[in-house]
């Protein structure tokens, strides 16, 4: 692997390459570059993950030509097809160097650090929803009980918007949970649901599960199983694999323009 | 605080007094609520309601400024239960018959009247913290920022120890520090009365070893403290300030007053990131440079020193704080040369035993609790384990007092003030920023419908708010998260800014604090007051 | 192009949450949570996500002023430092150290807080230092 990135480094297939290296004990993100090789010696694989291709799109608006490699784990590649379907990066500047999953039911002989979190705790099993909870076992609840529950959830929310600000496929240049007529800015917890299902109707058609956005959520909502249903609808309705598919979502609540502006950061 | 933040979902009970959690100190909150998930009880004590006391099993609104009351009921009942730890009292403790005593006056009657609560939920929250075992207390400047602020905190701890719940994991008595390095600020010194690691300007042994260490001869007067200060310049003792990355035109009590007395300065120098609402009435500014472009350390609530590195280079002509203080040290005659901030910590550990454990290297991106004091020492994560750092812990007997100022018939409401969620402070930092400034962008103030209703005042419609200082009018926000009578002020915002009606006469008498959580004030309906004839006339005439 | 991800500690609370700049050719681009810090663990609030916002500000000050007939002027370090160095000194032979007060802050480094204490006590020769704990 690390013979790979030097090669690719070396004979300018990139420009340069995202992976992770060791910091003081804390597995960082790293970018890697030609003029300092000998750093790919210190190349990490770990259980820690941080959204690369992410960063991949930010060094891309700067400079549309550049060629970026990356370390890519399945959802890491999910994520970057649906990024060059929506036209954030550029399938002929994106390289790819894929390593095993972490382990997950999704994948056999894998299973993914995200999906086996730890154990979730008795009273939020009791009046919450369990994290670890599959789409079946939530859809068995009566609406009443479901409402309840979500809304228990819900009631948590610090509006970090930590769910989108990590979030490897959301993009826009503006967000419609900062649309002041639709949610009311300004007051914790933000309204609800109406905050998380405008996030979770968006996600429709380009959730690609990668479980970054439970991962950020300083008050571990099932953010995850919430999304995953969602894209459970798509697939049933549309028949379309988010991640897989090589088209845009027949279900798309982006408009008919992608803006490639900047951010505003 | 005694204990960690992660050391809170150890915890059987979290009794949460004077904080706005999950506003204020959000991934404290997250904390919390993992243990409430975890089976923990959580009590809330707070005057408004506020998200946490939608989680909690005991969550009650206690009158402004009777949080002494409040906890020397919560007391009475657990002793009367027989709820409290004998043998870690008469073991680690002293004080405690005077202190029962007092406690024995404060029934549930006398304390339902004082503080509002009724008493069951007196009873149920004496209870879910009398019984819980490793209880752990957070507070904030809800128990503070009062003239009774050191009363308060001292009937915290009282409670802590009556419970046996100080010295265990799980446990503690544990102030949410405000600002990220409030804690560092106080431990390096940052105060009238004390050197690095609390060492008494008066104590002669630590006069001499600053002495040697500085080369110079040191003053052995304790100096003023910041509300000190401001009638300090206005008695003409101050004539010269030198204002590091505060903005005390907002943050300071009484503005007209404050105001006033930064006219009478004979100089004024300002080091800030932007030109804030006191740069700008400043002889000289100084251009610092950000967190991203400095390396350095912070100590957090918990004790922890942590390293931050540089990201990028300092903006235009700006420069690192240390640089620019060392710069005026050598410029006055004394010279400061340090060649980067490492050099400037292995000072500073050398002199402050409870850092004395501590390098760059061993700190690490994971930081070092202190105590710290020997480089073999792993740092430590609660504290008071055995001991107190005075042997015994002392119980105090505080007697409930009311806040300065009640509302009365001239000013028949009670203000107080805080922060929400999406800014910092007086809002310098967080106001520039686009993604925060859109969730709040203007001032407001809370106010209960009820209240709201017999004013005829819509959300959105301006109320003027009168104090004995000052008045300001400030858009209204109807929630019934206050109480009717009550109104709730945010501090971020300049243009309302809140120490226009706060008092700079009231403040704890010996920690200096301002009372800034109860101010008696007075509300009505904004009137655009038709203008003179005479102006009117001069305005057409203007136009035409 | 070089894009760098370097640690930090969030400067917006007490509770001191672990980011990490993400800056690529030396500008600020975004703050990511550091997933293996011991006290937010890759979690941040609203504040703690749009932390370099505040640093990439076009509000910034960018150069040391003074004041001159009621204006504010940009200077040089060296002529802005002289400049507050003599009126210290003035002030202190007129009045003497304990005219003067130093306001440190809690939202400088430790290293930044010592050395400003420092200054008061052995440089203006004053215990008059304090800061906003309180406020």
């Amino acid at each position: 692997m690390k013979r790979k990135v030097k090669e690719w480094l070396e004979d300018g297939t990139v420009d340069l390459f995202l992976g992770y290296r060791m910091n003081c004990g804390h597995p960082l993100p790293h970018c890697f570059t030609k003029e300092e090789i000998d750093d790919v010696e210190h190349l990490l694989v770990s259980r820690t993950r941080y959204s690369l291709e992410k960063i991949a799109t930010h060094l891309a608006k700067r400079d549309p030509e550049l060629k970026i490699g990356l370390l890519a784990r399945d959802c890491n590649q999910r994520a970057i097809n649906v990024l060059t379907i929506w036209h954030q990066l550029d399938k002929d500047k994106i390289f790819a160097l894929n390593v095993n999953c972490c382990p997950s039911p999704i994948k056999p002989q894998a299973d993914c650090s995200y999906m086996s979190g730890e154990q979730t705790s008795s009273y939020k099993v009791q009046v919450g929803i369990d994290n670890l909870m599959d789409i079946e076992k939530a859809d068995d609840f009566s609406d009443q009980e479901k409402n309840v529950r979500w809304m228990y959830e819900f009631q948590k929310c610090l509006k970090c918007y930590g769910c989108r600000n990590i979030c490897p496929v959301c993009f826009c240049a503006e967000c419609t949970l900062e649309h002041k007529d639709l949610i009311g800015p300004g007051r914790l917890p933000p309204q609800i649901p109406i905050f998380h299902l405008v996030r979770a109707a968006h996600m429709a058609g380009r959730c690609i599960d990668c479980g970054l956005c439970e991962d950020a959520c300083p008050m571990d909502i099932p953010l995850r199983l919430l999304y995953r249903k969602v894209g459970e609808i798509v697939k049933n309705v549309f028949d379309y694999n988010t991640g897989e598919s090589s088209e845009q979502s027949p279900l798309s609540l982006l408009g008919e323009k992608v803006s490639l502006s900047l951010k505003p950061m | 605080m005694t204990n960690s933040i992660d050391g809170i979902e150890k915890s059987n009970c979290i009794f949460i007094i004077g904080s706005n959690t999950t506003a204020n100190h959000p991934l404290v909150s997250r904390r919390v609520m993992r243990a409430k998930e975890k089976g923990a009880k959580l009590i809330v004590a707070d005057p408004r309601g506020i998200q946490l006391s939608r989680f909690a099993d005991v969550a009650i609104r206690h009158k402004l400024g009777s949080d002494v009351a409040l906890l020397n009921g919560m007391m009475h009942i657990i002793i009367k239960n027989g709820w409290h730890d004998k043998d870690y009292i008469s073991k680690r403790t002293e004080g405690y018959e005077e202190f029962a005593a007092e406690i024995e006056k404060a029934t549930p009657e006398i304390t339902a009247l004082a503080t509002g609560v009724s008493e069951e939920d007196l009873y149920r929250m004496a209870e879910a913290y009398g019984t819980a075992g490793a209880a752990s207390l957070l507070y904030a400047m809800g128990i503070t920022q009062h003239v009774t602020g050191v009363d308060n905190v001292k009937s915290c701890c009282n409670l802590a120890m009556l419970c046996g719940n100080v010295g265990i994991p799980g446990g503690g008595v544990n102030p949410l520090r405000g600002q990220n390095n409030v804690q560092g600020a106080c431990d390096m010194g940052g105060l009238p009365n004390v050197f690095t690691g609390y060492q008494p300007v008066t104590d002669e042994k630590a006069r001499a070893k600053f002495s040697e260490a500085w080369g110079c001869t040191l003053n052995e007067k304790p100096g003023m403290t910041i509300t000190d200060m401001i009638p300090g310049i206005l008695e003409g003792k101050i004539k010269g300030l030198y204002v590091i990355g505060e903005n005390p035109k907002l943050s300071d009590p009484d503005w007209n007053h404050l105001n006033h007395a930064l006219q009478e300065l004979e100089f004024l120098v300002v080091q800030d990131l932007f030109l804030s609402e006191t740069a700008q009435v400043a002889d000289v500014v100084f251009s610092a440079a950000a967190l991203a472009e400095k390396e350095g350390t912070v100590t957090n609530t918990e004790r922890r020193c942590m390293k931050y590195d540089q990201a990028i280079p300092p903006l235009g002509d700006t420069l690192p704080d240390w640089d620019i203080i060392a710069r005026l040290g050598t410029a006055m005659g004394y010279p400061m040369h340090y060649k980067n901030t490492e050099e400037i910590f292995d000072e500073l550990t050398a002199l402050t035993p409870s850092y004395a454990g501590m390098t760059y290297k061993r700190l690490g991106y994971d930081g070092l609790q202190w105590p710290c004091p020997s480089e073999d020492h792993p740092g430590t994560v609660y504290m008071h384990k055995d001991t107190f750092s005075r042997g015994l812990g002392k119980f105090h007997a505080v007697a409930y007092q009311l806040p300065a100022e009640q509302p009365d018939t001239e000013y028949p409401f009670s203000l107080t003030t805080g922060r929400m969620f999406a800014h910092f402070h007086t809002g310098t930092m967080t106001r520039v920023s686009p993604h925060l400034d859109i969730e709040q962008e203007d001032g407001y103030v809370e106010i209960n419908p009820r209240d709201a209703r017999k004013m005829d005042v819509k959300e959105g419609e301006l109320l003027t708010i009168c104090s004995r200082r000052g008045e300001l009018d400030v858009p209204a926000r109807l929630t019934t998260s206050v109480e009717p009578g009550t109104l709730f002020l945010p501090i971020h915002f300049g243009e309302n800014a809140a120490n226009i009606l706060t008092s700079s006469e009231a403040f704890d008498p010996l920690a200096k604090i301002p009372e800034f959580k109860v101010s008696a004030v007075s509300v009505k309906k904004y009137k655009v007051e038709a203008p003179a004839e005479a102006q009117v006339e001069a305005e057409v005439e203007a136009v035409s | 192009m070089k894009c760098t991800f370097v640690p930090s500690i969030c400067s917006y609370c007490g509770t001191g949450c672990g980011v990490l700049f993400e800056t690529i050719d030396g500008k600020l681009i975004s703050t990511i949570p550091m997933k293996s810090h011991p006290v937010s663990g890759g979690k941040l609030c609203i504040k703690g996500w749009n932390l370099h916002e505040h640093i990439n500000s076009p509000m910034r000050l960018k150069k040391p002023l003074v004041k001159t007939f009621g204006r504010f002027i940009n200077t040089s370090w060296d002529e802005a430092i002289q400049i507050t160095a003599d009126r210290f000194k003035d002030i202190i032979e007129k009045y003497g150290p304990d005219s003067i007060g130093v306001l440190v802050s809690a939202k400088m480094s430790n290293e930044e807080n010592y050395l400003a204490q420092k200054l008061a006590r052995a440089v203006f020769g004053t215990n008059n230092v304090d800061h906003c704990a309180r406020l």
